[in-house]
């Protein structure tokens, strides 16, 4: 029998998403197939991670960055500048009422300092508490109103302020947060579009954890959604995905041990940079459009990885 | 596996409304019925001129471009017995969102569509009847093997022919229904997909009754594999439970708020 190559082709295709404004913009989405086995899509864009809260950080990155950490426009510029990172995530950590609590006003300030220090699309991340989150998110929407920014994330508790605020009233981009479970991926999805959010200004926010740390449920759960969204051209799934490992990835025992704690793990740095670049790579190539990591070799490491395989 | 598609059979001659817009080429009725069932969830608009022994090729071209210009180039199936009607239908069908379905093929009088089906690339609904209707499985896989022959040796996909048991109506022939669901399990483990009028069954059932029985009916075929029906989508029992289904066999994904997407 002669050999005949068959070809999966799918039904349904990733939209494509635009970031940021004039020369900054990137685009994300737009492939019709798995991971790397198609023509369209897959370039994915790598983000570079800060937080307005660098107190528990490793050490590295005090080397990394010196005073900029305590100064998130300066220690944006240089991220970015370090990094040649396509994107920039600011955390508001700070804003935590369990933690610093910061006000509204200041963290919103904050964003509006970093996203004027940069030339590339920027995503706000809030400090998870959804309450604070709802009211933190859609200030920092109207206040960077015209940068099409993405506000990451909104939850089932608070999707329909960050969703009016940010995909409706002033035209951001809204992802949303599903902590890696596959029917709330597909739930908020839906609920976000009735509210009258255009499809093609969410994203999803599907979570991960660190390589070791349960990476095979990500990994599932990533692989049936973009067959969802692509053999059954579920609407309500093909949403391009944006995922932040940083926080994962710095987390974990391998990253947070310093030298002294473990001798025989070696370097502490290049411990974090391991476990941040493995676990960014298991995300790139599950389907992640856009991913997001702390330190500036890592983001090198994966532009490079992306290059290799798109070519 | 693939989630189940819905053919929607509302744009149909014997419809005295759809009728006299096609006499007419008014496009308002037909235009509507076509919003209510893709609305509906209608994945395929059937698209039924009757007879059409006169003018068919240019109203079949007429309604093929009313409803892909009007809904985004809504896949259709091409359905009359005038089958210079289908083709003149397929030359003007933009295929971007699914190949055109020729409705329909039979093993007997009607197999040359088959022919059709294959010539221009087109899916279509292959009959399991001959010369009448098949009197039990054996004839109805007998037909099926016909037409899958046919179909093979000028070149199509077996997955290009829907494999259509011949519903029957439960008053009358309830002792058969059985062998309809036994004759999908049969087709689908032949690696082929089915399809069928599901309406037949409850035909003749007080208005209230047959959302029931077509829903149960759909419910019992699909866990045999049936894959596609040719139904009214408006009927929201019936579009519930074949969702429920496509969630049951792991074809959709499940959320919460399936149901009002």
């Amino acid at each position: 029998m002669p050999y005949k190559k068959v070809e999966q082709k799918f039904s349904g295709k990733i939209n494509v998403c635009e970031l940021g404004v004039g020369d900054a913009a990137i685009s994300i989405g737009g492939e019709n197939s798995l991971p790397f086995l198609g023509t369209e899509g897959f370039k994915t864009a790598v983000g570079i991670a800060i937080s307005d809260t660098t107190d528990e950080w490793a050490d590295c990155f005090g080397t990394i960055y010196g005073d900029d950490l305590k100064n998130p426009a300066a220690l944006a510029k240089a991220a970015v500048e370090k990094s040649g990172a396509d994107f920039l995530l600011i955390k508001l950590e700070s804003a935590d009422p369990n933690g610093a609590d910061a006000s509204v006003a200041n963290c919103v300030a904050t964003a509006v300092a970093v996203e004027a220090a940069i030339n590339v699309p920027l995503v706000v991340e809030g400090c998870k508490n959804a309450e604070k989150d709802a009211k933190l998110l859609e200030e920092v929407a109207k206040a960077l109103e015209g940068k099409n920014v993405v506000l990451f994330s909104a939850v089932e508790d608070n999707y329909k302020t960050i969703g009016a605020a940010g995909g409706m009233a002033y035209g951001q981009k809204v992802a949303a947060e599903s902590s890696v479970d596959i029917n709330l991926a597909k739930q908020l999805n839906i609920l976000l579009t009735q509210l009258g959010v255009k499809s093609k200004d969410i994203i999803m926010d599907v979570g991960s954890a660190a390589v070791g740390y349960g990476f095979e449920y990500v990994a599932s759960t990533m692989d049936r959604i973009r067959l969802a969204g692509l053999g059954q051209n579920d609407e309500s799934l093909q949403m391009p995905i944006m995922t932040n490992i940083s926080g994962e990835a710095w987390g974990v025992k391998e990253a947070v041990s310093t030298i002294e704690d473990a001798p025989e793990w070696g370097d502490q740095e290049a411990r974090g940079i391991g476990m941040e670049v493995s676990t960014a790579a298991a995300c790139v190539v599950g389907g992640s459009n856009a991913i997001v990591v702390r330190h500036p070799e890592s983001a090198k490491t994966i532009k490079a990885l992306v290059a290799g395989l798109v070519g | 596996m693939s989630k189940f598609m819905v053919i929607g059979e509302r744009i149909h001659c014997i419809s005295p409304a759809i009728r006299q817009a096609f006499a007419d080429r008014n496009p308002e009725p037909i235009l509507l019925r076509a919003k209510e069932q893709l609305d509906a969830g209608a994945d395929y608009l059937d698209l039924n001129i009757g007879p059409a022994e006169r003018g068919g090729e240019e109203l079949m071209q007429w309604g093929v471009k009313l409803l892909q210009e009007n809904f985004d180039n809504v896949p259709i199936a091409l359905d009359t017995a005038n089958m210079k009607a289908i083709e003149a239908g397929i030359q003007v069908y933009n295929r971007s969102k699914g190949k055109p379905i020729v409705n329909s093929a039979d093993a007997g009088d009607r197999i040359e569509y088959v022919d059709l089906a294959a010539a221009n690339d087109a899916m279509v609904i292959a009959l399991c009847s001959g010369d009448g209707v098949p009197a039990n499985n054996d004839e109805r896989i007998m037909y099926c093997s016909q037409l899958l022959e046919r179909g093979m040796e000028r070149g199509m996909e077996p997955t290009d022919l829907w494999f259509d048991p011949l519903f029957i109506v439960i008053k009358g022939m309830q002792d058969q229904l059985v062998d309809i669901l036994e004759a999908i399990q049969m087709i689908t483990d032949m690696g082929l997909l089915t399809t069928g009028g599901l309406s037949n069954v409850s035909n003749g059932a007080p208005k209230h009754i047959r959302p029931l029985l077509d829903s149960a009916t759909v419910a019992m075929a699909m866990k045999c594999g049936f894959s596609s029906a040719i139904v009214n989508p408006c009927d929201r029992r019936l579009m519930e439970t074949i969702v429920a289904c496509d969630i049951i066999k792991n074809n959709i994904l499940y959320a919460d708020s399936v149901f009002e997407f």
